[in-house]
């Protein structure tokens, strides 16, 4: 797990990703869950955040 | 991908080669290869995703050619995220992949299990088995609205056969309860055998000799199948699930001619939604907005397939 | 290998594996089997209750997909006895051949844009993996991710502007629009693919072809083509597939001169309601070419459908 946050502070490219997969499929969940509208409301601005930092982090170095 | 110093090394063209070579410097020929390719993509993929994401701030509309098109900022993407129709199709999409993906995986796995038993002829029957998935989904569609039709479709004559219930008591389309459920059917019909080949490719990339190995430490057959069997298969799996999934989310040929959306809109998939707002309603701007959501969404998922693509690769 | 192998199925669970395989390979061959039967079928036997699984086979469905039908008064038909057995089909509803139906014109649209975009995109598809494979490109893992992610595009959220755009341009409706817009969405595939494939080449080949005085283009042409042919055939098969069964563009793009079979097909339209034999031969005339392509793809499928990530 520490390495997970070394990881992060160094900008490495593995974490840094995992965060950025995590931010899409929890925007992609809040899409299409049927709890509550909130969800559904701020699921684009997630999956947005998430699919840009993944283009931005996939150019950071292993 | 081709990275490692080997290809690397391969790819610097030694000099002496380099002075004999006439014509055209690589340089220039890698651009011209790939120029046209690049060139097309531009015209038809980004040009007119730019044009989207510009029309989705407006209130354009494409059927009102002279109207003034005034800029209305985030209305259109205010109004698509507020609204609770919208999100009922979010869920009726979110039934189907859900639904879809688990039948799929679970039916795929235990057919490639099987058929990784290399029994005889499993070759004939793989092929067999595959044949569905390589249809035309519309025309797959039209063929099961008539297999689903009360009465005279095989389908219920099917069901009653084995139920006992009267063929004509019930219509899988017509049904608020049944028709999210028929068009599951359909796709898993259709789709397992995908999930199916990408398990098999799994279950062949494992050595023999690690179960061979697991054999010598006595460990128990449904230990392995639990320690060495699932584990190595499951980037596989994730791929398949990946897939199916984006695949699904924008799905709109198979379910369009099967229900065309109704009972209600109790099978609205939001491709389908958005196919009306844009085509049918010529709400351009505010349709404009809708498709931006969705292909963030799809680019989002597809930028997860292809990290677990190049991780399958690397194997 | 020992004469006990630890990894081979016992006889038993063979045995039982098989029978289960072949139960759903059965299973799920029905519905298909079901829609050729019932091509066969007269449109009374095809809508009967409870289905029909015996039945006196006809042509009829074929006729009817082939062909639009006027009914006659009886003097007529007593005038003009039927002259060829597709006539005689007709004439037992009181009616005559007026002419071709649509279906030979949008089964041939389906045939010229499919392998009008095939091509293109395996030319262009072919330069592009060649440059990929052998090039130092800059941002080449971009590039790629950027080809491959057009394919994932949703149809109906791209629809909109090239609808604006080809209206604009005079594209729409037409086999040009159609077959750059099927070249846009399969050149993704053709590239990783084709990319897959050339890699397995030995650069040594080429290297020893420049070296005895090639250009670049004579090494692409008569080293690297060759080799790579049977890659770019099987390619060429799932673009094929690709264009052949696409719905979602053609239903919003195309109306009538450039309309392909898919949107067609379901739109067949009998005498009260849909003309089930008859659509059902069209889908079963439109499905077996895609059948026998499959068969002879079986050993590439999975590398067509996992863009060349699993190979085998």
């Amino acid at each position: 797990m520490s390495n997970f946050f070394t990881g992060l502070l160094q900008l490495r490219r593995g974490p840094w990703e995992m965060v950025a997969t995590i931010l899409i499929g929890l925007g992609v969940f809040m899409l299409m869950q049927p709890f509550v509208l909130w969800g559904f409301t701020y699921s684009f601005i997630t999956t947005l955040i998430g699919t840009v930092m993944f283009i931005v982090v996939s150019h950071f170095k292993e | 991908m081709s990275d490692t110093p080997v290809d690397r090394a391969a790819t610097a063209t030694p000099p002496r080669v380099a002075r004999k070579i006439k014509g055209l410097s690589d340089r220039a020929i890698a651009w011209i290869f790939v120029g046209p390719t690049i060139f097309l993509l531009l015209a038809i993929n980004i040009f007119p995703l730019i044009w989207t994401i510009k029309l989705s701030f407006t209130n354009f509309k494409a059927n009102r050619i002279g109207r003034e098109v005034k800029n209305i900022g985030f209305r259109n993407y205010e109004r698509i995220l507020t609204d609770s129709d919208i999100w009922l199709n979010m869920q009726a999409t979110a039934h189907f992949l859900f639904w879809t993906i688990f039948f799929q995986v679970l039916i795929g796995f235990t057919l490639a299990y099987l058929i990784n038993k290399k029994f005889k002829g499993n070759d004939l029957w793989t092929t067999i088995i595959v044949l569905p998935m390589m249809l035309s989904p519309a025309v797959v569609g039209n063929f099961w609205k008539f297999l689903y039709q009360p009465q005279i479709g095989l389908f219920n004559y099917v069901v009653a056969f084995f139920t006992g219930k009267d063929p004509s008591s019930f219509e899988m389309l017509g049904s608020v309860q049944l028709a999210p459920w028929s068009i599951v059917i359909v796709d898993t019909w259709m789709w397992t055998p995908f999930v199916m080949l990408i398990c098999l490719a799994g279950l062949r990339s494992i050595p023999d000799y690690i179960y061979e190995a697991a054999e010598v430490d006595r460990a128990s057959k449904l230990r392995q199948f639990f320690t060495i069997t699932i584990p190595m298969v499951l980037p596989f799996l994730m791929l398949a699930v990946l897939f199916r999934g984006i695949e699904n989310f924008k799905m709109f040929d198979l379910v369009v001619q099967l229900t065309g959306g109704g009972p209600g809109s109790t099978t609205e998939l939001t491709s389908i939604n958005l196919k009306r707002e844009a085509f049918e309603k010529w709400r351009t701007g505010y349709a404009s907005a809708y498709a931006i959501i969705l292909f963030v969404t799809v680019f989002g998922l597809a930028s997860i397939y292809v990290k677990a693509l190049n991780k399958v690769k690397e194997r | 290998m020992s004469s006990f192998s630890v990894t081979e199925p016992s006889d038993r669970s063979k045995w039982f594996a098989g029978t289960l395989v072949i139960v759903y390979a059965l299973i799920t061959m029905m519905p298909l089997a079901w829609i050729m039967l019932t091509g066969f079928k007269s449109p009374s036997d095809a809508i009967s209750y409870p289905p029909k699984v015996v039945f006196e086979p006809t042509l009829e469905g074929y006729v009817n997909l082939f062909t639009t039908r006027t009914r006659q008064t009886e003097e007529y038909l007593e005038a003009n006895p039927p002259e060829t057995w597709y006539e005689e089909i007709v004439r037992e509803y009181d009616m005559v051949i007026a002419g071709p139906s649509k279906f030979g014109e949008r089964f041939m649209n389906s045939v010229i844009i499919g392998f009008g975009s095939t091509f293109l995109s395996i030319v262009l598809g072919t330069l592009a993996a060649y440059a990929f494979s052998r090039f130092k490109i800059p941002l080449a893992d971009d590039l790629l991710f950027f080809i491959l992610s057009t394919r994932m595009m949703p149809p109906i959220a791209v629809a909109i502007p090239i609808f604006l755009m080809y209206r604009t341009l005079g594209l729409s409706d037409t086999h040009l629009g159609m077959i750059l817009l099927y070249t846009a969405v399969n050149i993704s595939l053709a590239v990783w693919l084709l990319k897959g494939f050339i890699d397995e080449i030995p650069r040594e080949y080429e290297e020893a072809a420049l070296i005895d005085g090639y250009t670049r283009f004579q090494a692409f042409y008569k080293v690297v083509l060759p080799q790579a042919a049977t890659g770019i055939a099987s390619t060429a098969i799932f673009c094929l597939i690709f264009a052949w069964n696409e719905y979602a563009f053609a239903v919003l793009l195309t109306s009538g001169t450039a309309q392909t079979a898919p949107p067609f097909i379901p739109t067949i339209i009998g005498v009260g309601g849909l003309d089930w034999p008859a659509v059902a031969a069209g889908a079963t005339i439109f499905l077996l070419p895609v059948m026998v392509f499959t068969i002879l793809l079986r050993k590439h499928l999975l590398r067509g459908i996992t863009f060349g990530a699993v190979r085998k």
